[in-house]
């Protein structure tokens, strides 16, 4: 090791932001040595709160812990409950709760692959995904009635109901999403501006992946074929044909390929849901001050971005004794300071988009130079244009 | 209206701060920029340091963690600044009252200019908002 | 063999292995889930058959809570087909756990957490720095304990943020 180590705690704050963090990075010339994420940021006090909370009340602030995976956090709590209730939810809930979890599945990994354009500096390509991610916002809009947070699994089953004469055209609007993804997936896979900056960059060998627990897409582009879905299925998933996409590369490359084929399979079981509907009521009965038995259930979700896992306990109450709740980017944040260690500070922002974490970071560099005890600020927008400017070299 | 004046009302530049919230009001935020809405034809930009911007977009409930850094960030701005609290968190901590690390609203750490309610509001009233914080701002 | 019949065989082992007298409950829900209590002096050996012997090398997530009389610590360990979820239980007066970070590196962030939330210390950590507290949060309230309410985290921190000035 060098004599010439700086630290550069990094957040950078770029436009799509998610939770604030900070990573202290190590660095040696041009490659990183080693890294120190701080997370806690967005530590809102969301498990305490759900203990003075009615389990209705606790299905809107379950919502509410992340934007992008709302869905997916409702339907552990519902299945959670419902197991300790000893409730069985009507097939037809079942299905619409896997058709609006495939259709959150969709929307976040768009949102995601403009992201991910936006930090190699690809703006074009950022801004023609997000115009096409309207399609699939404005489908969930028709289903649930809201853009983000649609509140659509509740105690018993789902709130809304799929009408039939409105399929056709979800259908439709599922076929563009397919086709406008199916023209990314030929841009991710040929543009050389994407293979630069990805391909070989921010590997993770599959040992690595599998000892530091990594899940979701993180784990699933190492080669390693684990989907929640597939291993512990929840809801209909072990009546629905899907594949579980997995690419051996372990870079920044096979994240993007990953997730693209994900968006492929999600538009296949929202289509299988469309067509196998059963029919049947949408909700069983659960009062607002319901009183749930005693007893505890662990619910595993297959997320966007990885494993969702949630614990409840009841003593009996209105409210819930204890929940606990373990979003998939806590898991993937050890896998990811491997992904970082050894590679270059240019590819930073690539390789930490590439988890798709659920955090954004505040805007706050400080270098320092402990060799020649100096200290100066950078802001993370300069740090993505210094990968961008690097690679142009 | 002087030429500076005339200019910064033309062409606000904005920053976004994620003061701990949950992502939702933060898309939509972004979706501003993105073609459907473009915020841009309005002149306005996200820019991604303080020292550049005239208004500052804040979402989320203000957690303890973040409420020193949003300060500074704050403190950063050049006058005349303008802050914007998107969405219900922003304005009163929303469904995160009653959570012990949440502030309860940016109000309670830096002033506010506008309000924009909503859970998260959708990008259509995000743009009236900053629209309608300018013109309110006199010029 | 159905589902139920290789979990029933799997805890036949694993009690085995740890000593009956170790194992001092266990039960399957259903298809997918198991919960084992064990004695605490014995996490570290269960964690390593478990992970050389049974193929568990994914810790999902460790819950701790406040029984009222104790507190007790959930290792989710996951593997394909299986939820396992391995409990043991601390006194108040002496929170402490073996780490096993060592036997499971995806654990590190999972032991800081209960360290926080409820006060556990995971003996042999390689760095426990507080994970999701704000810095100047005062170092004996552990939120997730059931004798600390809003009003009482709300009072402490203001006294020791009182005390700072």
């Amino acid at each position: 090791m060098s004599e010439r180590e700086f630290v550069i705690p990094i957040g950078p704050q770029h436009p799509a932001l998610k939770e604030p963090a900070n990573f202290m990075f190590k660095v040696e010339g041009e490659y990183v040595v080693d890294v120190v994420p701080r997370v806690g940021y967005n530590h809102r006090g969301i498990e305490k709160a759900m203990e003075s909370r009615t389990y209705i009340q606790n299905l809107y602030l379950i919502e509410r812990i992340c934007g992008i995976c709302s869905n997916a956090h409702q339907t552990c709590y519902t299945l959670n409950v419902e197991e300790v209730l000893g409730m069985e939810i009507p097939e037809r809930a079942k299905y619409i709760r896997v058709f609006m979890a495939e259709l959150e599945r969709i929307h976040s990994h768009l949102l995601w692959l403009g992201v991910a354009a936006h930090e190699i500096g690809f703006d074009t390509l950022f801004f023609y995904i997000w115009r096409d991610r309207e399609v699939v916002m404005d489908l969930l809009e028709m289903v649930s009635g809201n853009r983000v947070n649609y509140a659509m699994p509740t105690i018993g089953g789902v709130r809304r109901d799929i009408p039939a004469d409105k399929i056709p055209e979800y259908h439709k609007m599922l076929d563009i999403l397919a086709e406008r993804t199916k023209y990314y997936k030929g841009v991710a896979a040929s543009e050389k501006t994407i293979m630069n900056r990805a391909a070989g960059v921010g590997v993770l060998k599959k040992a690595d992946a599998i000892r530091l627990s990594a899940t979701g897409p993180n784990l699933r582009s190492c080669g390693v074929p684990n989907d929640r879905r597939r291993d512990t299925p929840y809801l209909v998933y072990d009546e629905i044909p899907f594949n579980v996409i997995s690419y051996d590369g372990g870079d920044q490359l096979a994240q993007v390929l990953t997730r693209v084929d994900e968006v492929f399979e999600s538009v296949k079981i929202c289509k299988y849901c469309l067509d196998h509907l059963p029919d049947g009521p949408i909700r069983e009965k659960f009062s607002p001050l319901g009183k749930v038995p005693e007893g505890e259930a662990v619910n595993i979700v297959e997320a966007q971005r990885g494993e969702l896992i949630h614990y409840i306990q009841s003593r009996g109450a209105d409210k819930p004794y204890r929940y606990k709740i373990r979003a998939p980017t806590l898991a993937n944040i050890p896998s990811l300071v491997e992904r970082l260690k050894g590679g270059y500070i240019a590819d930073i922002p690539i390789v930490l988009a590439g988890i798709d974490p659920c955090f954004s970071c505040t805007d706050r560099m400080t270098m320092v130079d402990e060799g020649k005890g100096k200290q100066w600020d950078v802001t993370g927008e300069q740090l993505r244009r210094y990968g961008i400017e690097w690679y142009k070299q | 209206m002087g030429l500076v004046t005339w200019a910064r009302t033309r062409s606000p530049w904005l920053i976004h701060f994620n003061a701990g919230a949950c992502n939702a009001c933060d898309i939509e935020v972004v979706a501003v920029l993105t073609p459907r809405y473009d915020v841009e034809r309005f002149g306005a930009l996200l820019r991604g340091s303080p020292r550049h911007a005239d208004v500052m977009v804040t979402t989320g409930s203000v957690t303890r963690q973040v409420k020193d850094r949003l300060k500074r960030v704050y403190d950063q701005m050049p006058e005349p600044k303008f802050v914007v609290a998107v969405g219900s968190c922003a304005i009163s901590g929303g469904t995160f009252q009653q959570c012990y690390n949440v502030m309860e609203g940016t109000d309670k750490v830096i002033p506010v200019s506008a309000y924009i309610p909503g859970c998260p509001p959708k990008p259509e009233a995000i743009l009236d908002g900053v629209v309608k914080l300018l013109k309110s701002a006199g010029y | 063999m159905s589902l139920m019949e290789e979990h029933k065989r799997f805890l036949e082992r694993f009690v085995t292995f740890l000593g009956e007298g170790n194992v001092i409950e266990s039960k399957i829900p259903r298809e997918r889930r198991v919960f084992v209590l064990i004695k605490v002096d014995k996490l570290r050996d269960a964690v390593t058959y478990l992970r050389d012997n049974e193929g568990f090398m994914h810790i999902s997530t460790i819950t701790g809570l406040d029984r009222g009389e104790d507190i007790e610590l959930i290792y989710h360990l996951t593997k394909k087909d299986l939820s396992l979820n391995l409990k043991v239980r601390v006194p108040y007066d002496k929170p402490v756990v073996p780490s096993i970070t060592d036997i499971l590196n995806g654990a590190v962030l999972y032991e800081r957490e209960i360290h926080d939330l409820v006060g556990v210390v995971p003996e042999g950590h390689p760095n426990l720095k507080p994970l999701v507290l704000p810095e100047h949060w005062p170092e004996d309230v552990h939120p997730l304990l059931k004798k600390w309410d809003l009003d009482s985290i709300r009072k402490k921190i203001d006294e020791v943020g009182a005390r700072k000035e």
